[in-house]
Order: C-alpha cells, then sequence, then structure tokens
C-alpha cells in the first residue's frame, strides 16, 4: 500500500488528529470508530484525497467499506492510482 | 492556548452592535464591529460561507472583524436571507436575493459613513457572492477581499451534495449524485447535511464562475489569501491556474498567497487560522 502514509497525513490533517494519526496501522478502524469522522469529515478527506493524489472520485464510490480502516481507504486510493 | 488579543484590541474591546437591516425580503441580522475613530479608514462588508461553513468560521469572521476595527476600520458582518438569525427559510434562499442583500448592506455602510470606500470581504461561496455584487456595478467597489474562494460553482455544488452521500453511508444506506440530481431536476427541494436545498439556488451557483466574474472588474483591487496545512504553504494548483490566466490577460490588481492553517470553515470543532488573521491585518495595516 504506497499510499498509507499520505492518507494517514490527510486523515491526521483533516481530522485534526494531531499525533494520533501517527500511530494509525492499516488496521486502524475508521468510520464509525473515531468521532471527528461525522459526513462532513468523509467529503473533506474525499476531497483532500483528490487534491493530494489528482484522483476523481465518484459519488458511488464513497461507501462504507473504503472506510472502514486506514488500510481499505488506502487500498481504494492505490486502486484510483492504477486505475 | 495563547490568546489572540493584541494589545489595541484590549485597549479597545468596542463590543460589537447587533441590528436588523431592511431586506427586500425581510430583516438581515448584521453584526457592526465599528472603530473608535469616528471616521472609519475604510468600511468592508463581509460575506458568509455556504450552509454550514458559516457557522464554523463565524468565530474568525468576528475575531478579524475586531482586529480590523482596531485598524480604524468598520465592519459589518451580514447574514443573508434564509441564513443565521435572517429571516427566512433557508429553502426560500435565492442566488439572486443573497446578491440584493450583500447590495443592501453595503449601501447601508455607504450611507452611515459617506465617503469612506466600502470594500467586500468573502470566504468561500461568500467571495463568488462578493465578486457577483461587484461586477454588477464594477465602479462601486475598489477593493475585494477573498479568503479561499470557491472558484466554479459547479464543483462546489458537487461537493456538497457528496455531505448527502456521506450521511447515507453512514446510516448503511446508499445514494447516488445521480438520482440526487433528477430530484433537483424535478424541481424537489433537497436536504443536504440539515439544510434544504431549493433547485433554483443550486442551478445559479453551479453557474458560478469566479474567473468570468472577475473579468468584468476592472480597476477593482482584490487580494486573494489561502490558508494550507501545507509544510510549505502555496496557492491550490487550481487557484494557480486561474491567477496566471488573470494576470496574462492584464486584469485587475491582484496579490495572492498562501498561509499557513488549517481549513476552519470545514472542521467540526471551532478552529483559527491565526496567520491567515495576521496577513489580513497585513493587508489594512
Amino acid at each position: 500500500m504506497a499510499a498509507i502514509d499520505d492518507v494517514k497525513q490527510v486523515l491526521g490533517e483533516t481530522l485534526q488528529l494531531g499525533d494520533r494519526a501517527n500511530g494509525f496501522t492499516a488496521d486502524t478502524p475508521l468510520f464509525g470508530a473515531i468521532a471527528e469522522f461525522d459526513s462532513m469529515a468523509v467529503v473533506a478527506v474525499v476531497t483532500a484525497l483528490e487534491e493530494r493524489f489528482g484522483i476523481f472520485i465518484e459519488d458511488d464510490e464513497i461507501e462504507a467499506e473504503v472506510f472502514a480502516t486506514v488500510g481499505s481507504l488506502a487500498a481504494f486510493v492505490d486502486r484510483k492510482l492504477e486505475a | 492556548m495563547t490568546s489572540l488579543l493584541s494589545r489595541s484590541e484590549l485597549d479597545r474591546p468596542a463590543a460589537p452592535q447587533p441590528f436588523y437591516l431592511a431586506g427586500s425580503a425581510g430583516p438581515l441580522f448584521c453584526l457592526l464591529q465599528a472603530p473608535a475613530e469616528a471616521t472609519p479608514r475604510g468600511a468592508l462588508l463581509y460575506l458568509p460561507p455556504f450552509a454550514e461553513e458559516a457557522n464554523r468560521s463565524r468565530r474568525m469572521a468576528v475575531l478579524q472583524a475586531r482586529r480590523l476595527a482596531a485598524r480604524g476600520y468598520a465592519v459589518l458582518l451580514l447574514d443573508p436571507f434564509g441564513t443565521g438569525d435572517s429571516a427566512g427559510s433557508f429553502h426560500e434562499a435565492r442566488w439572486e436575493q443573497w446578491r440584493s442583500d450583500a447590495d443592501r448592506a453595503a449601501a447601508w455602510l455607504a450611507d452611515r459613513w459617506p465617503g469612506t470606500g466600502v470594500a467586500l470581504w468573502g470566504l468561500r461561496l461568500g467571495a463568488l457572492l462578493a465578486a457577483a455584487l461587484a461586477a454588477q456595478a464594477p465602479d462601486r467597489f475598489s477593493r475585494l477581499l477573498f479568503w479561499q474562494p470557491v472558484l466554479r460553482g459547479d464543483q462546489f455544488v458537487a461537493q456538497f451534495l457528496r455531505l448527502r452521500i456521506a450521511a447515507a453511508m453512514a446510516a448503511g444506506e446508499k445514494e447516488t449524485g445521480q438520482a440526487l440530481r433528477a430530484q433537483l431536476a424535478a424541481g424537489e427541494v433537497l436536504e443536504v447535511a440539515g439544510y434544504e436545498l431549493a433547485p433554483e439556488l443550486v442551478a445559479a451557483i453551479e453557474a458560478l464562475r469566479l474567473e468570468e466574474l472577475l473579468a468584468s472588474l476592472k480597476g477593482c483591487e482584490i487580494d486573494w489569501l489561502e490558508v494550507t496545512t501545507a509544510a510549505e504553504p502555496a496557492l491550490a494548483p487550481a487557484s494557480q491556474r486561474l491567477l496566471e490566466e488573470m494576470t496574462r490577460a492584464r486584469e485587475p490588481r491582484l496579490s495572492a498567497r498562501a498561509v499557513a492553517g488549517e481549513p476552519f470553515w470545514a472542521i467540526q470543532e471551532i478552529t483559527l487560522a491565526p496567520s491567515l488573521l495576521d496577513a489580513t491585518d497585513a493587508l489594512f495595516s
């Protein structure tokens, strides 16, 4: 997962997590597990990922499975980068 | 947390004056931050961003208004129709109404202090509103201040509709942008993140292009500030492209820069961007 460090950085900045994001691993649960991760935060993360990676995320791709863990989100970004 | 108040603000803790301005569709809530001086060095009208962004950034707007007042400027913070403490419900809000409200508020400032130039200060979608009002009467405003301006209305709407898609995701449901657009196309009000959007408002916002609005503004000074969390602050690539085009076309004097800070308008927790306040102070020193 090439994108995981960048994804952690985007999460840390967008959700205002401070140092907490540094301790994230691929298994860290996100949506429903982190209080700051509300729907506005999801949109902010999606937008920040698009800007950082120069990718376009379709509305239909905003799914709970993608945002389940740090790893699932990074894997999604990797798939977008390969596409 | 250190205090953001400078000495001059502590010396002159002028209380902001709330009042209602008669808008064409109903009373508009205004907060006036007047300077200690009888004659301000200038006046600014603040136009807020869209929906929840307005609430999240209110503290920044109030703080900046107070700092500008300490520098001798009069600042009016406006809640356009259907927002904040003004009359009307959000689903009744229309872009043309907001432009008319901003027009009234600017006229109020010009009346209150005749001879004092009125500048428009807009955050995010408020910057587009400022540009739209200025474009209507190109000689009326000599100065615009943009904070993190929205460049394209269609992209902004697409991002806003995503809030509903993300909320559906949280509820274990599935919604598509296509279905939401179909609902708007059918003339139905669409509820997104607690805000009821009228199809007319959405269509008007989608048609907005900052570049087009600014093209008609000859001779208007524009200051453009963005905040970024990047280690080395730089303007967003999309902003850079637009600014390069405009500079080539010899459009109005325009200076733009990015400062380090959090995207306070998008953050749930009330957040400040002190560097943006400082950079704005420097523009009005």
